[in-house]
């Protein structure tokens, strides 16, 4: 198994910084490119990588496309960065992906859109607590006010239990890098390291595209070369890697309709004792989500164990290949169809979902509020800020939501989005959107699905490595 | 049982015209999109045999390669039709002709050889079309014997027992044998469904020539080993190594491609690939397209081409004297997924055809072992297994974008329905006149 550079990785990729109670993303814009290098060539060595003993901070950074053209990133080495990255979120083919419409649609958003300023990078400052943060951030922004201006920062936190909002507790079935040095987690989330970072075999045991450097620039000579061999026709001389050990991050803002989620479940419900029609509704979102609001998964659990249950160790082919016990149609389901991918053969199943899996770093933003049938109606707004790693955001990132979340066909299904993340507002279909939940003998069947989360913003990010960042100073 | 065939006529388009017919190309689909749109009838859903058609210019420009011989500009109509009377493709030209008659003069006007505006008659466009036609190499039907008449009557039929489940309070004690009963009580009393009492002709897989060719296989066996490690000694071992990725195709082109892509869960893809030079290459191709074409026939009966469950109609056409290929596909999803899948499920039978091909991700034995069973992606030690070609993803993924080419017009007749949905209508239609046990009638009730 080869290992992982640690030291060259950037720790939140491996981490997930639970006990950085606050973060504060700043999405900045480049006002003077020489300053931004030399502030870059400053924090290289304060960068959080994957090696270094966490205390009370943590420091991220990633660049988007514009940012390194900013940054005087030569046009033809820019072309061997993934098309994804290079075109952003916001394009017209990209939204049919995403189903970014109707109030989703970028035109609306806060950040990111095509009506917002130029995002060039994000800085992800972590702190034990908000105090932290800030303090941090102030010794910080001393080092770049010449350099960067600060077009948003987006605040979030780590809830209590993992839970989100709607809550249901979070990011129980995380994927772990092979070589990582973390212990193995079984059940098939232990993925080959080129899922998530540049310069490493993947699970079709290749390397994903990554980002050559073909005219050289700066200081080629602190670079690797790329680990596929790949050389200049003319010359052989082989192309230096500005991808090794870095990663691509998504981030977008869903601001979630907790009052209109729970609203929705209890009107399905014909029940007027308000305890059993609470618990009626708890089960139905359970359904959709495809655990209890603690954890617990619906295939090992028939009735809500009411306490944290962070349990990943299940399969469906021998304890629910019918969807009696967790619907076809539910969200962990469709994210992660384990050993039960549409007719394949159980291997091929798993190894299918392993192509496909995010390493998900999610924070929440707004009131510490856990909603529930009983409690739904938090202080102003509230949401998530989602953020995944993945080496190829099409293959990854963009698969799981078009493919398993927005497509109404997934499975046999004939017209079920994925009931949380694939809902559109305005449908184009015969049959409406609908959810179904297969049964002993007739389906029940959830019509008129709604849509509970919004985009405000999103982008994609490159996450250099250390090396890489040290470079991008020198170009 | 109506069978699906393939059509495929090419025409030479007149240069002077070029730029006329991509407009006119442009019109017709800006037009099937927003009648599609709107959920208003088409033009092309007049014609009453037609599934998927599609119109497309191939020329130089199409290739990513250098073709093996000259090629000019081409206009190639293929289409997936209902095989109805003695001589169904002349039936269907008929059709073609006489209900999109505008269309059909719009377009090939622009074509050398097209009558002049006197003598356009049935038989004068007919004959036209006629000439330009080729053979099929091999083609694939995801639901045999499911004439486009059908497919619409048995989504009609499916959407109303569905609607009959919602509007019925069934209660958790009810068996399911007689909501099965129930179900069935009811369409009985809707004339409009009175077809269905008639199950659906379902083509099974063909166990006396699925035998034969397996014998016939064992027998050759020998020779065919001899062939492989021929290929490999003086061909494989030959081919360099490819390392396009994705990243480094042409922006321009891939946006054009993805303009039309994923307007809705269906995608077409057609795709120009030029044969690797020499006659042992071109036999091995053609000796994969017979395999395919039995298998088509014989196996690939359920929805399902190399175990690929996304796949409406696929075909392959050698075009050029045999030394070009055309593949087309009509799928359920995204690319994205459909390459996957490809990958995923059948990435050696996929190898074993493309290797042929110029430029192909070089290949290990040419993807043949994965026709042996249980075969692991590899061995430790060795890479001779299942690597290479499919295999090796990012420069299959990139391979496969560089050789696909725009279609101008691409029509679907049921864009709402998935392949899996396609079948699983059928079963209804057909489980609806057994008589099931209580767990059958529970799986049937599954359907919905």
């Amino acid at each position: 198994m080869t290992a992982l550079e640690l030291s060259e990785i950037q720790a939140y990729l491996l981490s997930d910084y639970k006990e950085m109670g606050y973060s504060k993303y700043y999405l900045m814009q480049v006002k003077d490119a020489a300053a931004t290098k030399s502030f870059l060539a400053a924090i290289a060595h304060g960068i959080t990588h994957a090696e270094a003993t966490i205390t009370n901070t943590c420091l991220n950074i990633g660049f988007t496309s514009n940012g390194l053209k900013q940054l005087g990133y030569n046009e033809t080495n820019m072309h061997s960065f993934s098309r994804e990255f290079r075109e952003g979120m916001v394009t017209a083919h990209r939204q049919r992906l995403l189903g970014n419409f109707e109030s989703s649609d970028p035109s609306n958003w806060q950040w990111g859109g095509p009506a917002n300023d130029r995002i060039d990078l994000i800085l992800m400052v972590f702190g034990k607590d908000e105090a932290t943060a800030e303090s941090f951030y102030s010794e910080l922004e001393q080092k770049f006010e010449s350099a960067l201006s600060v077009v948003h920062t987006l605040d979030g936190k780590a809830m209590p239990n993992n839970r989100e909002h709607f809550g249901f507790r979070d990011g129980i079935s995380q994927p772990v890098i092979k070589g990582s040095g973390l212990p193995a987690s079984g059940n098939n989330n232990d993925i080959e390291p080129g899922e998530f970072v540049l310069g490493y075999k993947n699970e079709y045991s290749v390397y994903p595209d990554t980002a050559l450097l073909k005219i050289a620039q700066g200081k080629p000579e602190l670079l690797e070369d790329n680990p596929e061999g790949r050389a200049d026709e003319q010359t052989k001389v082989k192309y230096k890697d500005v991808g090794q050990n870095g990663t691509y991050f998504v981030l977008m803002q869903l601001q979630q309709n907790v009052d209109g989620f729970w609203e929705f479940m209890k009107k399905q419900s014909a029940e007027t004792d308000e305890k059993k029609r609470n618990e009626e509704a708890t089960a139905l979102a359970a359904k959709m989500m495809g655990r209890w609001p603690g954890g617990a998964p619906l295939v090992k659990y028939d009735k809500d164990p009411g306490v944290e249950v962070a349990d990943d160790n299940f399969n469906y082919l021998k304890e629910d290949s019918l969807g009696n016990k967790c619907p076809f149609g539910a969200h962990i389901r469709r994210m992660n169809p384990r050993d039960v991918f549409e007719e394949s053969p159980q291997k091929v199943s798993l190894s299918l979902t392993r192509r496909h899996r995010i390493m998900r770093r999610v924070r929440s933003y707004g009131e510490d509020f856990i909603g529930s049938a009983e409690n739904h109606k938090p202080g102003g707004e509230v949401g998530l800020l989602f953020g995944c790693f993945n080496a190829n955001i099409s293959k990854q990132f963009e698969f799981l939501q078009y493919t398993w979340g927005n497509s109404p066909k997934f499975k046999r299904l004939y017209a079920d989005p994925d009931p949380l993340i694939g809902v559109r507002e305005d449908p184009e279909n015969k049959l409406g959107q609908i959810f179904t939940i297969p049964q002993a003998t007739t389906n029940r069947v959830i019509t008129g699905m709604q849509s509970f989360v919004k985009v405000k913003g999103g982008a994609y990010f490159f996450f250099p490595s250390i090396t890489a960042i040290k470079f991008l100073a020198t170009i | 049982m109506i069978n699906q065939h393939p059509l495929i006529t090419m025409s030479a388009i007149r240069e002077d015209r070029l730029d006329i017919l991509k407009t006119r190309l442009e019109t017709i689909r800006i037009n099937l999109l927003n009648s599609q749109m709107a959920e208003a009838p088409t033009e092309f859903g007049k014609v009453s045999t037609l599934h998927y058609g599609r119109w497309v210019i191939l020329s130089r420009e199409s290739f990513r390669d250098e073709p093996a011989v000259p090629v000019g500009i081409r206009l190639v109509l293929t289409t997936n039709y209902d095989g109805i009377g003695n001589n169904h493709c002349d039936y269907h030209l008929t059709e073609l002709v006489t209900k999109l008659t505008t269309y059909i003069d719009d377009v090939y006007e622009c074509c050398a050889g097209y009558p002049e505006p006197g003598e356009r008659t049935e038989e004068s466009r007919k004959n036209f079309l006629k000439k330009g036609i080729i053979n099929t190499s091999a083609f694939y039907n995801g639901a045999p014997g499911r004439s486009v008449g059908q497919i619409h009557q048995e989504d009609a039929l499916h959407q109303h027992i569905w609607n009959f489940l919602q509007n019925n309070k069934w209660s958790e004690t009810t068996p399911a044998v007689e909501i099965h009963r129930a179900i069935r009580q009811e369409i009985d009393s809707r004339p409009e469904f009175d077809w269905s009492k008639e199950k659906a002709g379902v083509q099974g897989i063909k166990w006396p020539e699925l035998i034969a060719y397996g014998l016939l296989f064992i027998v050759m066996l020998p020779l065919i080993i001899l062939w492989v490690i021929y290929l490999f000694l003086f061909h494989e071992l030959w081919d360099k190594k490819v390392t396009l990725s994705q990243s480094e195709l042409d922006d321009a082109k891939i946006n054009e491609l993805k303009k039309v892509e994923d307007l809705f869960p269906q995608n077409q893809f057609t795709q120009v690939a030029v044969l690797k030079p020499g006659f042992a290459r071109k036999l091995n191709f053609r000796i994969w397209m017979l395999r395919t074409r039995v298998l088509a026939s014989y196996v690939f009966v359920k929805g399902k081409l190399l175990n690929i469950p996304t796949i409406h109609f696929a075909r392959w056409v050698l075009i050029d004297n045999n030394k070009h290929v055309l593949f087309y596909s009509n799928f359920d999803g995204n690319w994205e997924q459909y390459l996957g899948d490809f990958i995923d499920q059948s990435g050696w039978g996929l190898t074993a055809i493309f290797c042929n091909t110029v430029k192909f991700p070089r290949t290990n034995f040419m993807g043949v072992l994965g026709m042996i069973p249980g075969m692991p992606m590899h061995f430790p030690g060795t890479k001779f297994v299942l690597t290479g070609g499919a295999y090796d993803e990012e420069h299959f993924l990139a391979w496969s974008r560089s050789t696909q080419f725009p279609t101008q017009v691409w029509y679907c007749p049921y864009r709402h329905l998935s392949i899996k949905n396609v079948n699983n209508n059928t079963m209804i239609r057909n489980e609806l006149r057994e008589d099931l046990t209580e767990e059958q009638a529970q799986l049937f009730l599954k359907r919905f």
